[in-house]
């Protein structure tokens, strides 16, 4: 048996036939553009700085220009380690004339640092570098590839917009998850047909290695140049809500809008959308995080109408009864009502449908202590 | 009481003293020492000398110069003999002089690896200077994993880690590899067999990747005492390297007793059992307050043990937990827990394993009992190390079983004292081996056409093959990863298989919990459906085997058996690679067989008594191993002069045989090699005897015993003709019981005939 029986007889996998060899030398990577027209990005307009700092304040340059924002996106070989490849790396900008899209893809091996020289180079004309997960996945990919090539990956250092991260605090609450496919479909109302899944990207590639038919990565481009497209439509659309989010349609979004106002210290727009948000399916929860925000504003008057509003009506569970009677225990002092109010959480408790099975036990010891504790209070003044 | 006075009450007791073959002293050793090398950085010297070291062993000190001189070292030396400092003062000093300088230690397991990076905090902040240590493994946090890449000087794992975890990744550790001038390999006589042979493809890598950043690591390497220490490094390395072995370290009066268990029945020479002498040797200790480790063979043996020894100091609640156990699946946060109890003298008698045989610092013990020869030298020497440390007296017991290979040494101590410890073999280029690292390879930079990858042979045949798959794409000159997995992902350097079973705990229905794990060659062995389980003393019957999943679920019981599977083994033949005529007609081959072992049943067996006490189905898919063998089959003629069952019996014999012989001449471990005999071989379709290498691919094994052939059938003809008894004992071709009463008979005739006209070597 000679070697190559060998590792045929060791390896499980079968023989599979050999790549054609044709090798051609080339001098630069596959470049192509193609240009949108501004109409297809409803809300460029109204992009400003003021507006994405509301979304993500720690990366917004000083003189920002919507103009020098660069789209990027690849499609690579595999999902990271020194071998996975970037073959396809698609950048986009909004121009005079409309969006702009390039692609550089490298038809083989030797074409990556032309391709790479590319991204350095398109890096260095803009300020701020947009994409969906690039901040995990597709910079650190490249980084990774210009190492790999004895490259200085200095130009990748832009200020850098993930839309990842604020999508996900806008819309998981009625998402669930937040791919950008997901967001096309039911935040932009465009989803795609016959699109291909990225699962299947990194498979077309090496088909067309062993084949050398370009057309094998048609999909592949499409595919990508859409993802590059999205992008900025999803940033302008982003942005318009964080303006205007009386029309976000689901409370949800709006509550969620709240949340992440909050999170970047926006007290008073916060609010807005909490209120926004208190008639719908989430209102419970949109009134309790409206009460604590007036609360830990200092405002605990404000605070306390809304908590007796939403045992008026029934709202938020137990969250108001414990939320007054720590008022009356700690600020009032009127015990009597703190522990009127905690055997009515108590009773309220066991209405089944209020709580999810888990989190009743925890909330249940915390109400027994509260109302031994007011118990021994009383009997002490007494 | 004391160790002295122990051995003297023991000398005059006659009882115990006629089942003692031999007692050897070996006598206290002084130090040598030597002054501070003056290539160490002198901002050292206070460091050291506040830790109470004013000068350096000489093994120390050599070993220092020759690393600092620019050479790759070994350092080969006991337990306990301060062979940290050999790379942890050289290391610091080159971070001193150049705070860029980076270096890498690898240790076989992550509890070595906490105990050494402790020892190298306390050094560094006495020295006042910021030099970070930061381990990287499976538990490092991955908020801090950032921070160990980009500013870690010394990076403390382990070869796994370093394998899918580093090396595919080495974009994000440029400053390591830009830097790196030391790499630190501890334990390195760990890294033999199917280990040893992944590890230096890791560092074929490893090196291949330093290349690319233009750095020239040095390696430290230490081993405990082997064979071939210099061999073994530069087979991991690929490089020459220095050998230093001129130990300086002191050492107290040791005391080595042989021990073998009388004989009870001596038509069948069955001797009184190896449990239970070390039950009552043991429980003596543990009497007389003497801190002693007990080592077992088996997870059973430890478990049988631990209980015996248990139940000797229950207090009044049932606890005792001064006895503990400790083997290979305990969790490791229960394992570290027993450590901590010997180092600061809360476990007074422990028993294991060889999983305690590595450097994890247990303090030291007084006394060390062997129960059974743990199969090498040099393992014997490492476990007799764990008693008795630098300075005070010690002593060892090493209790005989009737196996064959326990009674040659018990019978031959000189051989055990005298002769030089085992070889550790590694073979870096077995074809399976070496193929999953050149896809690593592969993967972590393209191969240009003429690379080498160390001194793999024919890398151009492979990456052409590979190409072939299509999981390398060649063009311009260079082969290119072009396969969307991860390989490093899916190869386990520790097994052929990666994946291990876990044990869960279905005792309390409300709370599963997971007791430990384990991998999945031994799985059909100890955790097929109704085994009895042992974890820490306690009784487990396995419920379910799920083997597809790789879970077994056990749930506690009050059997008083314990359960030993039997395994089946079939081979067939996938390559012949040299034939050679044998004297009579036979012919002896060396070639390439597909091994299938299967557990098909297992006994129960009683505790205290071990009688057996019935049987149990197993039914549970076999699993597949290519091999390396090289096997004879007999003469027609020879095998047409038998008749009845002698040919059977006698092939038996030479298969029983030859399983003490080879360890012995190959200088390796008994369960690294397996020997078994067909009547009617699938292989050759003759009655045939096979040995073969227990590990895929095979570590070279084969090969050596196929170039000793004759010496081998000497050896085993030389045993069974000088032993005494009448018609097989375990000492020689197998007890009558299982040989038949014509089975040694029949073996040396076929042994005769083999050998008859070569002549030994």
């Amino acid at each position: 048996m000679n070697l190559r029986d060998k590792l045929r007889a060791i390896d499980a996998s079968p023989p599979r036939k050999p790549a054609p060899s044709a090798e051609v030398q080339r001098t630069d990577c596959r470049c192509t553009s193609e240009i949108r027209p501004v109409s297809d990005f409803p809300g460029f307009g109204e992009l400003n700085r003021e507006t994405l700092m509301l979304m993500q304040p720690d990366c917004i340059p000083d003189c920002f220009d919507p103009y020098r924002i660069l789209y990027m996106d690849t499609e690579t070989t595999g999902l990271g380690g020194s071998g996975s490849v970037a073959f396809l790396v698609g950048v986009g900008r909004m121009g005079e004339n409309g969006f702009e899209i390039r692609q550089y893809l490298m038809r083989d091996y030797p074409e990556e640092p032309y391709l790479l020289e590319h991204v350095a180079e398109d890096f260095g004309r803009f300020d701020l570098l947009c994409t969906f997960n690039g901040r995990s996945f597709d910079v650190p990919l490249l980084e990774s590839r210009f190492r790999m090539n004895r490259m200085n990956p200095a130009p990748l250092r832009l200020p850098h917009l993930d839309l990842l991260y604020p999508a996900r605090r806008l819309w998981k609450l009625r998402l669930g998850h937040c791919t950008l496919g997901d967001l096309e479909a039911r935040v932009l109302g465009i989803p795609r047909t016959g699109d291909l899944p990225g699962s299947e990207v990194p498979q077309r590639y090496f088909s067309y290695l062993k084949t050398g038919q370009l057309c094998m990565l048609d999909d592949v481009l499409t595919h990508n140049a859409q993802d590059i497209a999205t992008l900025c439509v999803l940033l302008c659309r982003m942005a318009h809500f964080y303006r205007h989010p009386e029309e976000l349609c689901h409370q949800e979004d709006t509550f969620s809008m709240g949340r992440a106002l909050e999170k970047t210290g926006h007290h008073t727009e916060a609010r807005r959308c909490y209120r926004l948000a208190e008639h719908g399916r989430v209102g419970g929860k949109a009134s309790g995080a409206l009460a604590r925000s007036w609360r830990r504003a200092g405002e605990t008057e404000e605070a306390v109408k809304i908590w007796q509003r939403m045992i008026e009506t029934r709202k938020g569970g137990v969250t108001p009864y414990i939320e007054l009677a720590k008022y009356h225990e700690h600020r009032t002092g009127d015990l009597e009502t703190a522990l009127d109010l905690t055997r009515r959480a108590m009773i309220l408790l066991y209405e089944p449908a209020l709580y999810a099975e888990g989190s009743v036990q925890d909330t249940e010891n915390a109400l027994k202590y509260r109302y031994d504790r007011l118990k021994r209070k009383i009997a002490q003044k007494e | 009481m004391n160790v002295t006075q122990l051995a003297d009450r023991l000398r005059n007791d006659e009882n115990f003293m006629q089942n003692v073959v031999r007692w050897e002293v070996q006598p206290a050793r002084e130090a040598r020492t030597v002054p501070f090398p003056d290539s160490l950085d002198a901002r050292l010297l206070p460091v050291l000398q506040k830790r109470g070291i004013h000068q350096l062993y000489t093994h120390q000190a050599h070993s220092i110069e020759a690393t600092l001189r620019g050479e790759d070292t070994v350092i080969v030396t006991p337990t306990a003999s301060g062979k940290t400092m050999c790379y942890n003062l050289p290391v610091l000093s080159a971070i001193l002089r150049d705070p860029d300088a980076r270096a890498l230690y690898l240790f076989p397991t992550k509890a070595l690896s906490a105990d050494q990076v402790s020892e190298l905090y306390e050094m560094i902040g006495d020295l006042g200077v910021d030099i970070k240590t930061c381990t990287y493994d499976g538990d490092t946090p991955s908020a801090a994993r950032k921070a160990v890449r980009q500013a870690g000087h010394i990076v403390v794992t382990n070869p796994d880690m370093l394998h899918s975890g580093i090396l595919p990744h080495h974009t994000k550790w440029v400053k390591l590899f830009e830097n790196l001038k030391y790499i630190v390999v501890d334990e390195i006589h760990t890294y033999r067999g199917v280990f040893g042979s992944n590890l230096a493809n890791v560092l074929r890598r490893l090196t291949r990747l330093c290349e690319f950043y233009g750095s020239r690591p040095q390696y430290i390497l230490c081993s405990a005492t082997i064979a071939n220490p210099a061999e073994l490094a530069s087979t991991l390395t690929g490089r020459p390297v220095t050998l230093i072995d001129d130990n300086g370290a002191p050492m107290g009066e040791r005391h080595f007793v042989f021990y073998n268990p009388p004989v009870v029945n001596r038509q069948l020479g069955i001797r009184e059992g190896c449990i239970p002498v070390t039950r009552s040797i043991s429980g003596m200790l543990l009497k007389n307050g003497i801190r002693a480790i007990t080592f077992a063979r088996s997870r059973l043996t430890v478990e049988v043990l631990t209980k015996y020894l248990k139940d000797m100091v229950r207090d009044p609640l049932g606890n005792a937990g001064r006895v503990r156990g400790y083997r290979g699946g305990y969790l490791p946060t229960e394992r570290r827990e027993i450590e901590h109890g010997l180092r600061y003298g809360e476990v007074d008698a422990v028993v294991s394993t060889n999983a305690l045989e590595l450097g994890v610092d247990i303090g030291s013990l007084d006394a060390c009992v062997l129960c059974g020869y743990p199969g090498t030298i040099a393992a014997a020497w490492q476990q007799a190390g764990r008693a008795g440390r630098r300075r005070s007296t010690s002593i060892v017991f090493f209790i005989a079983s009737s196996s064959a290979l326990d009674q040659y040494i018990v019978n031959h101590p000189d051989y055990f004292l005298r002769q030089s410890p085992e070889n550790a073999l590694l073979n870096p280029d077995n074809l399976y081996i070496l193929l999953n690292h050149f896809k690593c390879a592969a993967f972590e930079l393209p191969f240009r056409d003429d690379e080498d990858f160390g001194n793999a042979p024919s890398p151009g045949e492979l990456l052409e093959y590979l190409s072939e798959q299509n999981i390398l794409h060649h063009v311009g000159g260079k082969y290119h990863w072009s396969a969307e997995d991860f390989p490093a992902s899916e190869i386990s350097l520790r097994s052929a298989t990666s994946e291990n079973f876990v044990i869960i705990d279905i005792t309390d229905p409300a709370r599963h919990r997971v007791i430990g794990e384990m991998d999945r060659f031994t799985a059909p062995m100890l955790l097929h459906e109704n085994a009895i389980y042992m974890h820490e003393a306690k009784l487990y019957q396995v419920e379910k085997l799920d083997f597809d999943a790789c879970k077994a679920y056990i749930r506690q019981t009050e059997a008083g058996y314990y359960t030993d599977a039997d395994l089946n083994v079939s081979l067939s033949l996938l390559d012949i690679a040299e034939e050679k005529p044998v004297p009579g007609g036979g012919v002896c081959a060396l070639g390439e067989v597909k091994v299938t072992a299967l557990v098909t049943m297992f006994k129960k067996i009683r505790f205290d008594t071990h009688e057996t006490l019935g049987f149990g189905p197993v039914r549970l898919p076999e699993t597949d191993m290519h091999t390396t063998a090289m096997w004879w089959t007999l003469p027609d003629e020879l095998c047409a002069s038998f008749t009845g069952d002698a040919l059977k019996n006698g092939m038996l014999g030479v298969a029983n045989l030859l399983r003490i012989v080879c360890p012995l001449y190959l200088m390796c471990a008994p369960q690294d090699i397996a020997v078994q005999y067909q009547v009617r071989s699938p292989i050759t379709d003759k009655p045939t005897v096979i040995i073969y290498d227990n590990c895929p691919g095979g570590i070279g094994l084969s090969d050596k015993a196929f170039g000793m052939r004759s010496l081998l059938l000497e050896k085993a003809l030389q045993i069974v003709t000088d032993c005494t008894c009448e018609c097989g004992c375990p000492s020689c071709a197998g007890p009558a019981g299982e040989i038949g009463t014509n089975g040694k008979q029949a073996a040396i005739r076929i042994l005769r005939e083999l050998t008859k006209d070569e002549p030994a070597r």
